[in-house]
């Protein structure tokens, strides 16, 4: 092989047709550049896939990664990675953005006498760094977020080479209070790993487990293996969830238990009394809890939580009966000043209920010496930064100008440290201060590996060259450490980071560990742990609060955002947020109540006031939050980054929306964690009016059945009537008489397709009691199908671009004698009844759009596809008025000159035509992939085999709620899932449209009941 | 080269000897030119066609390197697809990398001028920049792989390139049943075939 590899190829050709205008000639010539060597693997137009891990998040979600020529363009799930099983949830699909960003630093920079950051060459840097590592020896710290093991070994050694203080893993959302309970509980400082698909209960005390973790896509899917009702008629699984809030998490729960927040604690023992009271437990659980519980009885417990008691002995019963019941533990926005005895208060129901070494794993504490993330060693830095201790501060893969709040005073401390590296990619906060910026890889052009769990170890491989002048965060640390001299390069190892990777899975088949992902072993078997002897000694009580406000301020975690570094990326910004369906924008959610009471509806802004500062934000009311409390969520209010900061309006310093860790006291639990629910608040009108770019206005359907919903009595009984007979239904089929005769109720039948020649008739299932609406089948279709991000001002003008969206119905919604309810109205606690309809293009066998068309821009394919040709629409709109779901979107503006700035317009997907301005786009079914299994099973001489052609969305759901498939194959899946007899249906079948789609109706389990 | 999981043995001397005897049997098998070697004088007849690839006043646009098919297609009959692989198998056609060339070229045709351009380009490591003749119009998926495996000639669309010293668009006209003309390569031209061939006639199949 020659000293060219395929990274050098890449860099050498450009891989596709490079246009170039000639001059005095009307028709611009295009350019054919081949490769110069043409690397073995790629044959143009063929896309090739490596196996990667995401690094979005601490769970270690496997990556496939599409690309095409040599440029990554989509990121999937690795089918064979034991986490995420195929799926990625919408942060991991948005994370293709980061390689491509515009935001980007280019190359190594160093900021000047005039303060401006101006380039500087790699050995320059490396040079200064040395010496200035060299000057501050003991003074030198790292900040960083959690690397994988083996840059974390060699950071390490690194650190005790060059004479370093040391380092301090920084994670804004990692579970520290849940480590410390299981380490005062079990003896074991280590994080449980929960398994939800063997209940038939799950308890969740605010977890949020559903958009933040500890491992969101893979509890979405064993949560909805343990709820499928298909598989166990009746048996299904229960989701109770606990909270001051209905969060996305609460909104997929059966029962939304309204509790103060901080009081899980108490609330969860209260349980655990009740269900002791009812027979739970075995008698060795029972004996060593009956002492601790003796001082929980849920009447004594009912006024500190908000919950009456009827409630928590109604839900201590259901535990006791459950075969299998497991309780989550409170999750990032109620992690109080008490979240250690919390944490351990659930463990401790757990373990009442048997649910440990069955659904509740204690692996194994990390090797010794393994840093974790700490939020005590993080304040303790902040202190030696203020003490002038720290002469030279590292930071890699954090951003704690905005993560940390303002009360730590972590800002001023920055400013005391003489010399701030950064290894950012790309530009935050934090970099923005920094002397030296010595910029990373993005995770696609890396090599690493995560360790996400004992028996999981995953590889990062590179995918693409390195776009810009960058350096493996350990290579440069590497290279400063051989600057420093011969003693201290003596003690480091020789080579890149590459190799001491290779090194440390010497163990492994490395080729076959790459191509695959990684290592993967079975679950081993996990022991019902004895508790310590410590264990039930605990101080669980009212979260200590600061300030002296009225309402408690709760901030909201976001599945999109994350801890803020989500914020940057345009599809997570452009997607609304799952619970109030505002974008680009921050809100304070109030109960109707507080907002009656302040005199101030949606978009009136509050300010509010907490002992650590004040904020300004617009109010959005809604049934679905206490009245004690206002939750503003986390990760807006950046002021460096093209999308996550002001810049849209011209004012890239100004902060789009608000930080809300910028009003958090920074206060600490019993061991040390990170205290998110730490401050009440006062709140105030202010008389002014900000419009929140809210997508969905109403939450009311009105009747119109597009998400159904059947109680589990009805599905017991095979209550046929229940979803079918609907909506206007009603009235016909008293008219029409059985619903199943009439015309317009009849299924999808393939002896009366319209082209019988064709073998196939494309369709989908989409199962609402599945659907959790986490938003990965959106970000999924705007990176597939090149879905333009439209921004603030025009989501504001109602002009979002997605193919894909996600309807939040409360209920069936009811007419309201023509008023319209605000947002959210009919949200309340008690049994949940929130449907989540991903709304698309539903493939009309008698599609209202195409006879309107004048030019036949949209017509019927003989594949039973709603086709829209694009060079032949001229912009009449009418589809788009005829079209009853409301999916067709017009390209008013010519996004594909601005929508893709920079390199962002690598990661277009090649197969899919970059729409102009002027015309209408919509769901294609990702016709191109259809197009591809076409072209290869016809070569092959056969048709397309069920399940060798899905759509993104599809691909994407974690929780399989989507299925595609041929409708003219009986055997195919989505047939067998259209054919449930009792909660398919067709939204708006009343208007004849004959939709491919057909949803399966959302299952109402209801309350528990007392038994009779 | 790095190791990457998507990885084969090397194929790239392999070709590199097979391009040698494919091209020498061809010279063997065949009336025409001599077989020449690689310090040897090049033919006449190659010397020639080079200067009419290079012909500024023949139709169809300059190329960076004066290349002719006549000579390579036509006179030594290497395949369409020998290099350009992957028509076959994917929607695009493939254009041979510069390394290709030089499978052959290294040993062959030193003393030609467009040779040495190439030999040029390969010293350098950069690509050649070809001027695209066959273009399709906006928003049309091609597939070329389809095409080739269903037994459409290339010349079919890309004109007599085996005859063409320089190769151009050769000019086409199909005529739609009421009588308007469609160019060569404009969507009245395909259908016009896909109609006698009772091919696909579905906008989707193609525009998406």
């Amino acid at each position: 092989m020659p000293e060219i590899d395929r990274r050098e190829f890449l860099k050498l050709v450009g891989a596709s047709a490079g246009a170039a205008a000639a001059a005095g000639c009307s028709e611009p010539v295009e350019k054919l550049i081949p490769y110069v060597i043409q690397p073995e693997e790629i044959t143009p137009g063929i896309p090739v896939y490596y196996a990667s891990t995401c690094q979005e998040c601490p769970a270690g979600c496997g990556l496939l990664v599409k690309t095409r020529e040599g440029r990554p363009i989509k990121l999937e799930g690795n089918p064979s990675h034991p986490i995420n099983r195929g799926s990625l949830c919408a942060r991991g699909q948005a994370a293709i953005g980061r390689t491509y960003h515009p935001d980007r630093y280019p190359g190594p920079q160093r900021r000047n006498q005039a303060g401006q950051l101006e380039p500087v060459s790699w050995d320059e840097a490396i040079r200064l760094l040395a010496r200035k590592v060299q000057e501050a020896g003991p003074g030198t710290w790292l900040l960083s977020g959690e690397p994988g093991p083996t840059a974390g070994r060699w950071i390490d050694r690194w650190l005790t080479a060059v004479g370093a203080g040391g380092r301090v893993v920084h994670e804004p959302f990692a579970p520290e209070a849940v480590r410390e309970a299981t380490s005062a509980v079990f003896g074991v400082a280590s994080e449980p790993l929960f398994d939800l698909s063997d209940t038939d209960l799950v308890l969740d005390f605010a977890s949020d487990f559903l958009e933040i973790g500890p491992s969101p896509v893979e509890h979405g899917r064993q949560l909805a293996a343990a709820r499928d009702v298909a598989a166990a008629r009746g048996r299904t699984a229960r989701l109770v969830s606990v909270g001051p809030r209905l969060s996305m998490t609460a909104s997929n729960a059966d029962e939304w238990v309204s509790a103060r927040p901080g009081s899980e604690g108490l609330l969860a023992l209260a349980v655990a009394r009740a269900a002791l009271d009812a027979g739970a437990g075995s008698p060795e659980a029972r004996q060593a809890l009956a002492g601790l519980l003796e001082h929980f009885a849920p009447e004594r417990v009912a006024g500190q939580t908000g919950v009456d008691a009827a409630t928590i002995v109604r839900l201590g019963r259901a535990a006791a009966r459950a075969r299998h019941a497991v309780a989550l533990p409170p999750g990032v926005s109620v992690t109080a000043r008490r979240a250690k005895a919390s944490a351990a208060a659930v463990l401790l129901l757990n373990h009442l209920l048997g649910a440990v070494g069955r659904s509740v794993r204690i692996p194994p504490a990390p090797a010794e010496g393994r840093r974790r993330p700490s939020y005590r060693e993080t304040l303790a830095l902040v202190d030696a930064m203020k003490s002038s201790k720290v002469k030279l501060l590292l930071v890699a893969d954090a951003n704690p100008l905005y993560s940390l709040p303002v009360a730590s005073g972590f800002a001023a401390a920055l400013e005391k440290v003489p010399f701030v590296v950064s290894f950012a990619s790309a530009a935050d906060e934090t970099s923005a201060r920094a002397h030296l910026i010595l910029p990373d890889h993005t995770p696609l052009e890396s090599w690493g590996d995560a360790a996400p769990r004992l028996g999981v170890r995953s590889l990062l491989q590179p995918t693409v060259r390195p776009l810009h002048d960058t350096r493996a965060f350990v290579d440069t640390l590497l290279d400063v450490g051989r600057a420093m001299g011969s003693e201290v390069a003596a003690k480091l190892p020789p080579g890149s980071f590459r190799n001491l990777l290779e090194e440390a899975w010497a163990d492994t088949d490395w080729r076959t560990a790459l191509a695959g992902g990684g290592v993967f072993e079975g679950a081993s078997p996990a022991p019902s742990l004895p508790l310590t002897p410590g264990a039930t000694r605990l101080e669980v009580a009212e979260p200590l609060l600061e300030g002296d406000g009225e309402w408690v301020l709760l901030p909201v975690t976001s599945g999109l955002l994350y801890d803020g570094r989500g914020a940057n990326l345009p599809w997570l910004q452009e997607v609304p947020d799952p619970v109030t369906k505002v974008a680009w924008q921050s809100w304070a959610e109030i109960s109707h109540a507080t907002a009656g009471r302040l005199g101030v509806e949606l978009g009136d802004v509050l300010a509010v006031e907490t002992p650590a500062g004040r904020l300004e934000v617009p109010a959005f009311p809604r049934g679905g939050i206490r009245d004690d409390v206002i939750g503003v969520p986390i990760g807006q209010g950046h002021t460096v980054g093209r999308y996550a900061s002001d810049a849209e309006h011209g004012r890239p310093d100004a902060p789009r929306g608000v930080n809300v860790i910028q009003v958090l006291p920074a206060a600490t639990d019993e061991a040390g964690g990170r205290a998110w629910l730490a401050a009440r608040a006062r709140v105030q009108k202010t008389g002014r009016f900000q419009r929140v770019a809210v997508v969905q206005t109403s939450q009311n359907q009105r009747k119109r059945r597009l998400g159904e919903a059947v109680s589990l009595a009805a599905l017991a009984a095979g209550d046929a009537h229940a979803p079918a007979a609907n909506g206007h239904g009603e009235a016909a089929a008293e008219t029409h008489g059985d619903g199943h005769e009439h015309e317009l109720l009849k299924p999808y039948d393939a002896a009366k397709d319209s082209a019988p020649d064709s073998p196939y008739r494309w369709g989908m299932a989409i199962d609402l009691d599945r659907c959790t609406s986490c938003n990965a089948c959106v970000v999924a279709c705007y990176v597939e199908n090149n879905v333009p991000v439209v921004g603030e001002t025009r989501t504001l003008q109602a002009r979002q671009m997605s193919w894909l969206r996600l309807e939040r119905w409360v209920g069936d919604g009811d007419l309201e004698g023509g008023r319209k309810l605000p947002i959210g109205a009919k949200e309340a606690p008690g049994a949940v009844d929130v449907r989540h309809t991903p709304q698309l293009c539903q493939h009309c066998g008698a599609a209202p759009c195409e006879p309107v068309c004048p030019v036949l821009a949209t017509y019927h394919t003989p594949e039973g596809l709603n086709g829209m040709i694009y060079n032949r629409c001229v912009g009449t709109r009418y589809c788009s008025n005829n079209c009853p779901y409301k999916v067709r979107r017009f390209s008013y503006f010519d996004y594909s000159r601005e929508n893709w700035p920079g390199l962002l317009s690598l990661m277009l997907n090649p197969d899919v035509t970059v729409r102009g301005q002027g015309v209408m786009e919509k769901c294609t079914f990702c016709v191109q992939r259809i197009a591809a299994a076409r072209h290869t099973a016809t070569l092959e001489g056969r048709t397309i085999r069920d399940g060798e052609v899905t759509t993104a969305c599809a691909q994407a759901c974690p929780t399989q709620a989507i299925t595609f498939g041929n409708l003219k194959d009986e055997k195919s899946r989505v047939v067998q899932a259209s054919h449930d007899p009792v909660r398919s249906y067709h939204a708006l079948h009343e208007l004849n449209t004959r939709p491919a789609i057909t949803y399966l109706a959302k299952v109402k389990r209801g309350v528990f009941e007392e038994e009779a | 080269m790095a190791s990457r999981a998507r990885w084969r043995p090397s194929r790239r001397a392999l070709g590199l000897l097979g391009a040698s005897a494919l091209v020498t049997a061809s010279l063997l098998a065949l009336p025409g030119p001599e077989p020449v070697g690689a310090q040897g004088q090049s033919s006449a007849a190659a010397r020639e066609a080079q200067t009419l690839a290079g012909d500024e006043s023949a139709p169809g646009p300059k190329q960076p390197i004066p290349f002719s098919h006549a000579l390579h297609a036509g006179t030594y009959q290497i395949e369409c697809l020998y290099c350009h692989t992957g028509t076959d198998r994917s929607m695009a056609a493939g254009v041979p990398s510069v390394e290709s060339c030089m499978g052959c070229h290294s040993q062959f045709g030193a003393d030609l001028e467009g040779v040495q351009i190439l030999q040029r380009y390969w010293d350098e490591k950069k690509p050649i920049e070809w001027v695209q003749i066959h273009r399709l119009p906006e928003h049309v998926q091609f597939p070329h792989h389809r095409h080739v495996k269903a037994g459409v000639a290339c010349q079919t669309c890309h004109g007599p390139v085996q005859e063409m010293h320089k190769v151009y668009l050769v000019p086409d006209t199909k005529w739609w049943p009421w009588g308007t003309p469609a160019r060569k390569l404009e969507m009245g031209w395909c259908i016009s075939c896909h109609r006698e061939n009772e091919a696909t006639q579905d906008c989707f199949a193609c525009h998406y």
